[in-house]
């Protein structure tokens, strides 16, 4: 009987839950940086398992194309790039653990408070079994409202509620734009200064 | 397939069954195909060379030859460096083919045929596909050898420029589609091979090469092969790699050539549907009729993605290698202007109704391209695609919450 | 403000740490066992340093220790892909010391024998360039038809790679019954099989991207560096020994119509349809070296034909080697020849005895291998093995 209470849907999910835990644990304490980006990208990689679970497979595929595949190669790309020590091997001091901590642990505190805000998530679901073979074949309508289509709008009949057919693209553009700013910065930061000689010999 | 389980067992163990005979399969073709691409590489480039390739092993044609370098592979020893990072150095060639593995899930073989049924399976695809580098990365960076660092170096700066256009060749059949199921943008092609959907316009033919450019970047197959560039860098990022785990790359390579010829097949030529719609009436027949379609359709589509394959294997023994800032300017400068010309020009298209070659078969769709985004027909809801995907997506977030 | 020795902070690009890597001596794309130390910053190579003598083998020293027609086979094993050419280079030396006339049969026959040499080292040459390029199919194509040349010769003296045919005083043997007309299949065969490598390699866009303007040698800098055969040539200075180079080497070549193959005011000669120049290339780069030596084998096609009809022609005898224990006037000599890779000299001191006191020899590849350090410099990594391909050294001849 123990087969019958086993359910797939669950073990994924706390495998997945784990392993992101885990190898976020892994960058923590991993002083490599090479190390600690791949222990990021199975953490990610575990987080996007989650989305798929959770049946949002357009936020999953999203996070590993940009998070995963993206970020990360680029991480490890502009490392390799400048290659300099102090950032192949990272020392954490004191001051920065503590910071970190309070940081971090504001931030858990925050989503602790917000996840056990949500009334639903708090009710046990009694159908889990039946939620497990119902195999998701569509995206959300959140997902594909992120894609850039409202199809909760193709039904309306009222041209002036219809307007914002286009989604929720801009948040998107707006994220892109800073990412590319952040690099452009990352590799402005990344230019060595160099001391010469002037060989004109003044300014 | 967990509802028929379902019927004779516990809805958990049905649906654990079902995932396992699925990621069996797919093992099974990830396994199959790469012995059958090897073979395959080493006796067309035989032929091109004008060699005969393997003749011995296996019989008159050599088709064992694979088989016996797995073996071969099997008994060598797993050598890592002293100057390894060694957990990462074991780890990197699983990390190279996962992905490449988990790619396939979502790789319509046949309408209905997948290994799971998403419905953002493009851009899963195109997202999975790119994770196949971190393993290359991880293995230039482990190894411990600098010309495994240049290669896992070349992959970094290969993967940011072929990303950019590769996704840009995708999006256009998900746009003329209005969908990124690959199941859903397949079956939109049925009917006479005038309807698939590089025939669509002039922009999606030329598309199509875009995209077959870019694919074969990102598998790393020459002329783009630069991460293992042998006259250059030994063996690129594995140079240090020996018997199953350098096997693991290998296998990585080929699974991904299926893949992106697989997924070429499934947003240019059709899919599953042949050039002639003549399994169309068994499919609507239902029964163990739609069976035979399906499987008709199964072989279609391994075919056209085997096609693909050896394309990709012509290409590597004729053409030199590019070096990096060509790939580089190949990519960036050539690839993604032509694709977003190409993604203007198709989306222009499609919404001045310009004419198709589909509409001059006589067929059974009234003279009308039947790859249409459903709006922009005029006619909402009146499509299944729409008010089914709609309807769904009430059902399932019903289920949900 | 305006102080003399202000120190400017200035900011470069973004740099990674050098990297010093050793290519070869054990690399697929350095032609043997020459080693390369690669000074790169990323993938931009600041400096190297080519460091040889893993094939020494002491030929030279052997060479005083054994008679001039002993040395035969040793000189096989120097250019080991021209061993034909070799072989002719040490033995018009020796004849030039003994003053040895050579029967009229014997020049043709030489003549036909070193170019097929010439064709089936250029035949390797492009074959390994392409490889060097990452195309692996040329390189069979060009080796299915130097099998061809390799069987003429083994026809000929029985040996494939290391002939010793050519010896002082003639040939070991005469051709044997047959073999003109097997050799004028070959070259009607061969001949339109040029057209292939050309679109294979020649007029590909991908080998011009990765040869044109990579690599440029002035004519002034091939010279400097005292670069010989199809580098010099590629460089666009008009020199080949065949024509310019002293009486003893030349009038091997009496009665023959052929061109340098060089770029003069602005072509090649065109005497056959070639592929026209692309406009990417700089005269004395890869292109060009690589353009050289594909019209060279044109050319010693032609040559060849020639060749067999004043063999056909000829009066007299295919010449007879000398014998083993000749002694050898006292003297000394040098002599240049056009082997496929530039001017193959080779010295002999004699003190009257059958042995020669000092032999050595100059090689062509040695010179051309010199310049690999200002070419490669501030190219790209990938551009290395393009740069060392072109310049197509063997490193059996460099070591010696």
């Amino acid at each position: 009987m123990l087969l019958g209470t086993f359910d797939l849907h669950t073990f994924l999910f706390v495998l997945f839950a784990l392993t992101a835990c885990l190898f976020a644990a892994g960058v923590l304490f991993s002083s490599n940086i090479v190390r600690m980006a791949f222990h990021l990208v199975l953490s990610l990689g575990s987080s996007a398992g989650l989305f798929f679970l959770a049946g949002a497979e357009f936020v999953g595929a999203m996070q590993l194309m940009i998070y995963v595949g993206g970020t990360l190669v680029l991480l490890v790309f502009g490392v390799m790039l400048t290659a300099q020590h102090r950032f192949l091997e990272m020392r954490t001091n004191a001051g920065e653990w503590v910071l970190s901590l309070v940081v971090g642990g504001a931030l858990l505190m925050v989503l602790l408070q917000a996840a056990f805000s949500v009334s639903q998530w708090n009710t046990p679901n009694t159908e889990r079994s039946q939620l497990a073979v119902d195999e998701s074949k569509a995206a959300t309508p959140i997902g594909a409202a992120l894609a850039g289509v409202r199809v909760d709008k193709l039904q309306q009949k009222d041209a002036h509620l219809r307007a914002g057919m286009s989604g929720y693209l801009m948040p998107f553009v707006i994220v892109s734009m800073h990412l590319l700013v952040v690099l452009v910065g990352a590799a402005y930061l990344a230019r060595p200064r160099m001391a010469v000689r002037n060989p004109k010999g003044g300014g | 397939m967990a509802e028929f389980f379902a019927q004779y067992m516990p809805a958990g163990v049905a649906y654990t069954l079902t995932a396992l005979i699925s990621a069996a399969l797919l093992l099974g073709v990830v396994g199959v195909g790469a012995l059958f691409f090897i073979w395959a590489e080493r006796k067309v480039a035989g032929r091109i060379q004008d060699r005969l390739g393997p003749t011995r092993t296996g019989g008159k044609f050599g088709w064992l030859q694979s088989l016996a370098d797995g073996i071969k592979l099997l008994t060598k020893e797993d050598i890592a460096p002293a100057d390894a990072d060694k957990t990462l150095f074991r780890l990197a060639p699983y990390v190279s083919l996962a992905p490449s593995y988990a790619a396939l899930l979502a790789l319509p073989f046949a309408d209905g045929w997948v290994g799971w049924e998403i419905n953002t399976a493009m851009f899963f695809l195109l997202a999975v596909l790119g994770l196949e580098v971190f393993g290359v990365i991880l293995a230039g960076y482990a190894s411990g050898s600098k010309w495994s660092l240049f290669g896992g170096m070349r992959q970094a700066a290969q993967v940011v420029s072929y990303e950019v256009p590769l996704g840009m060749c995708g999006v256009i059949p998900v746009f003329l589609c209005g969908t990124m199921s690959l199941t859903t943008i397949g079956n939109m092609q049925a009917g006479w091979f005038t309807n698939w959907l590089i025939f669509h316009d002039p922009f999606t033919f030329l598309v199509f090469w875009v995209y077959f450019t870019c694919a074969v970047a990102s598998v790393n197959r020459a002329p783009f092969d630069l991460a293992e560039a042998e006259s250059e860098l030994v063996a690129g990022f594995h140079t240090e790699y020996s018997g199953l785990r350098w096997s693991f790359f290998f296998m990585a390579e080929y699974n991904s050539m299926l893949v992106v010829s697989g997924l070429a097949a499934v947003a240019f030529f059709g899919g599953w549907n042949g050039p002639v719609p003549i399994f169309a009436s068994w499919k609507a027949a239902g029964g163990g009729w739609e069976i035979v379609a399906n499987l008709a359709g199964c072989i279609n589509f391994i075919m056209k993605a085997v096609l693909g394959v050896m394309l990709m294997i012509w290409v590597r023994w004729t053409l030199p290698r590019l070096r990096i800032d060509q790939v580089i300017t190949t990519c960036l400068k050539y690839c993604v202007p032509l694709a977003a010309f190409c993604f203007v020009g198709a989306l222009s298209w499609q919404l001045f109704d310009l004419p198709s070659p589909n509409d001059w078969v006589p067929a059974e769709r009234a003279g009308r391209a039947a790859v249409r985004e459903p709006w922009a027909r005029g006619t909402t809801g009146s499509t299944q695609s729409s008010a089914g995907t709609s309807a769904r997506l009430a059902q399932g977030s019903e289920v949900h919450r | 403000m305006a102080t003399a020795n202000r120190e400017q902070i200035i900011e470069l690009d973004v740099r990674t740490d050098e990297l010093l890597v050793n290519m070869g001596p054990q690399h697929p794309s350095t032609h043997g066992v020459l080693r390369l130390v690669l000074k790169t910053d990323g993938e931009i190579v600041t400096h190297v340093e080519p460091h040889i003598g893993y094939l020494h083998r002491c030929a030279e020293k052997i060479g005083e220790n054994l008679t001039p027609r002993q040395w035969i086979p040793y000189t096989d094993r120097m250019d080991y892909l021209a061993a034909m050419n070799m072989n002719l280079g040490w033995s018009l030396c020796v004849e030039k010391l003994l003053q040895y006339e050579l029967p009229e049969k014997a020049r043709h026959l030489r003549v036909i024998i070193a170019e097929l040499g010439r064709i089936a080292s250029h035949l390797v040459g492009m074959g390994a360039y392409g490889l060097d390029l990452g195309t692996f199919s040329p390189f069979l194509y060009a080796f299915r038809e130097r099998e061809k040349i390799l069987n003429l010769f083994e026809e000929a003296c029985g040996a494939r790679l290391t002939n010793s045919y050519i010896t002082p005083g003639g040939a070991t043997a005469d051709l044997p019954p047959g073999w003109l007309e097997k050799c004028e299949a070959f070259l009607d065969q061969f001949e339109p099989v040029i057209a292939e490598y050309h679109a294979l390699l020649t007029t590909n866009a991908i080998f011009i991207q990765r040869t044109a303007g990579i690599g440029v040698m002035s004519a002034e800098m091939a010279i400097d560096y005292g670069c010989t055969g199809p580098v010099l040539r590629g460089s666009g200075v008009d020199h080949d020994l065949r024509r310019d180079g002293e009486e003893r080497y030349t009038e091997m070549y009496d009665g023959y119509a052929f061109e340098v193959i060089v770029q003069k005011d602005g072509h090649y000669p065109r005497d056959h349809d070639y592929p026209p120049v692309p406009p990417e290339a700089v005269l004395g780069d890869c292109w060009h070296r690589f353009y050289v030596r594909m019209l060279e084998v044109v050319q010693a096609i032609d040559i060849i034909r020639q060749g067999i009809e004043f063999y056909r022609s000829a009066e007299g005898d295919w010449g007879h080697p000398i014998k083993l224990n000749t002694k050898l006037p006292k003297g000394e000599v040098y002599l240049e020849t056009e082997c496929p890779r530039g001017q193959m000299g080779f010295y002999l001191v004699s003190d009257g005895s059958a042995i020669p006191w000092r032999t050595r020899a100059r090689s062509s590849c040695f010179c051309n291998l010199s310049v690999t350090e200002e070419l490669c410099r501030g190219c790209l990594l990938a551009d290395v093995p393009a740069i060392v391909g072109s310049l197509d050294i063997v490193m059996g001849e460099i070591d010696r």
